[in-house]
């Protein structure tokens, strides 16, 4: 019974996947369509046909490298096999243990207990944690960890996040682009069309708005059910549960004593352009998924 | 209604072909599995028996009179290497775990080899192997149970019979590796 939920989970998450790329480029269409009705109507094929291309590139390009862009945007390094061996000695046994191929490893400087995993297929996975991570947790609780993050890979929640993180980078950018393209245009006083200035200035607004609810989205997809799902994955993975409920107990602690950093830097996520980049990881403690049932649960297991 | 009888039946056949299709690959991809976690299992058995001449050499500087234990390792090592069913490479295997353990034990009465990094890393080195040998076999035995199930429920028993698949054994932990290994001083 567990199994078929599982497998469910996955389907669930491909459809999801294959739903969110058609999004983005129905968007994209639409907006095209939007710029030649400003611009001149009989501009209209050769915009729709650029906006086609554009799209599509955006979408592969963006797709293929999703994993490298979430390292590169946290400044994360590879790991080393004689510098981080335990490292690689817990991610090699849990890729064993769930029969997936091994992760890439990275390392990223902070010296709070986070880890993610990115990528858009378990083949292309990579797994990244901090080095806080490494110092802070034991043998058990890093394999837990690790176990947490494996089953992310192996659920395809991360090519999900990835999409997601897509469409949610892809707002921002037109969103600037619209915001800034209205500030030249006032700066040089042309005498523009004044319908045309209103139709960018509500686009732009539009986008602005529309751009926090995208990023909401993103953790919303990070749904509770999801890392439940996950770290019963990662009891099955280790078979023992302790290991990922103290080290969730330790992240505990650490929200405890940096609730305030959290918070700031949360409500001014949606502001930054690059942020999103970092939201598309699919943190395993960014959002916070009530870490207090989720140890209960792990205990009563 | 002749053609509308034909249709159905078409779409019938069309239909039981694709079943069987799909049952027979699924008992290929659950067999493959299995068959690949079993050389997982047995490409980390070697490699725990690759670094056994190191440890030795290491051990060897520091007690060299501990030579009954030393050949203990050594014979171990060469039984693993010689087996051939899985299960009595995971038997030499355990063999070869448990008479490891004693050289860690007398590496309690060398401080300098306890100090040693090389002795250190080694010591490290097997524990991880112990442990990704019991993560190879956990997903062995999952393999195996994702099989017998398929091949057991219905309808896969049905299909199961079919391709003539029976529900394979699982592999057993040995009964030495569970035991507390004596120390000798």
């Amino acid at each position: 019974m567990q199994r078929l939920s599982f497998h469910d989970q996955i389907r669930n998450n491909k459809i999801k996947s294959f739903l969110l790329i058609i999004v983005i480029f129905i968007f994209f269409l639409i907006l095209g369509f939007i710029i030649s009705l400003i611009l001149d109507p009989s501009y209209f094929f050769i915009i729709m046909i650029i906006s086609i291309i554009f799209s599509m590139s955006y979408v592969l390009i963006s797709y293929y490298n999703s994993d490298k862009i979430a390292l590169a945007s946290v400044k994360a390094k590879p790991a080393s096999q004689t510098e981080h061996r335990e490292f690689y000695h817990a991610a090699e046994g849990m890729a064993i243990a769930s029969g997936l191929p091994m992760p890439k490893l990275y390392i990223m400087e902070s010296s709070e207990i986070n880890a993610f995993a990115s990528g858009r297929n378990p083949k292309n996975a990579v797994i990244c944690v901090t080095t806080g991570c490494l110092q802070k947790l034991s043998k058990q609780e890093l394999e837990g960890v690790i176990a947490h993050e494996m089953s992310h890979v192996a659920n395809y929640d991360i090519r999900f996040i990835t999409l997601t993180a897509v469409l949610v980078g892809m707002i921002s950018i037109i969103a600037q682009i619209f915001l800034r393209s209205l500030w030249f245009s006032s700066m040089r006083g042309r005498g523009r069309d004044g319908r045309v200035q209103i139709f960018l200035i509500l686009i732009g607004i539009l986008f602005a708005i529309l751009a926090p609810i995208a990023a909401q989205l993103v953790s919303l997809a990070i749904s509770r059910k999801r890392e439940f799902g996950a770290d019963a994955t990662a009891v099955k993975l280790t078979r023992y549960p302790p290991g990922l409920t103290s080290a969730l107990k330790k992240i505990k602690q650490e929200h405890i004593s940096s609730k305030e950093k959290h918070k700031f830097a949360k409500a001014l996520a949606p502001l930054f352009i690059s942020d999103p980049f970092k939201r598309k990881i699919k943190g395993l403690f960014s959002t916070h998924p009530d870490i207090n049932e989720r140890i209960k649960k792990l205990e009563r297991m | 209604m002749p053609t509308g009888l034909i249709w159905t039946v078409i779409v019938l056949a069309i239909l039981v072909v694709l079943i069987l299709i799909y049952y027979f690959n699924r008992f290929i991809v659950l067999g493959n599995r299995i068959d690949n976690s079993l050389s997982q299992i047995d490409v980390q058995l070697r490699k725990r028996a690759d670094l056994v001449p190191t440890l030795i050499s290491t051990v060897k500087g520091y007690a060299k009179h501990e030579s009954k234990i030393m050949k203990e390792v050594t014979d171990a090592r060469k039984v693993l290497l010689g087996a051939k069913t899985i299960e009595k490479k995971m038997k030499a295997g355990s063999e070869l775990q448990n008479a490891l353990k004693s050289i860690f034990a007398i590496a309690e009465n060398y401080p300098q080899l306890k100090a040693n990094e090389n002795f250190l890393h080694l010591q490290k080195e097997l524990a991880a192997i112990e442990d990704k040998i019991s993560y190879s076999r956990q997903f062995y035995n999952d393999s195996i149970l994702t099989y017998n199930n398929t091949c057991k429920s219905f309808p896969g028993i049905f299909f199961a019979r079919i391709y003539g698949k029976s529900p394979k054994k699982f592999l057993q932990i040995p009964t030495e590796a569970r035991a507390v290994p004596k120390i000798e001083f």
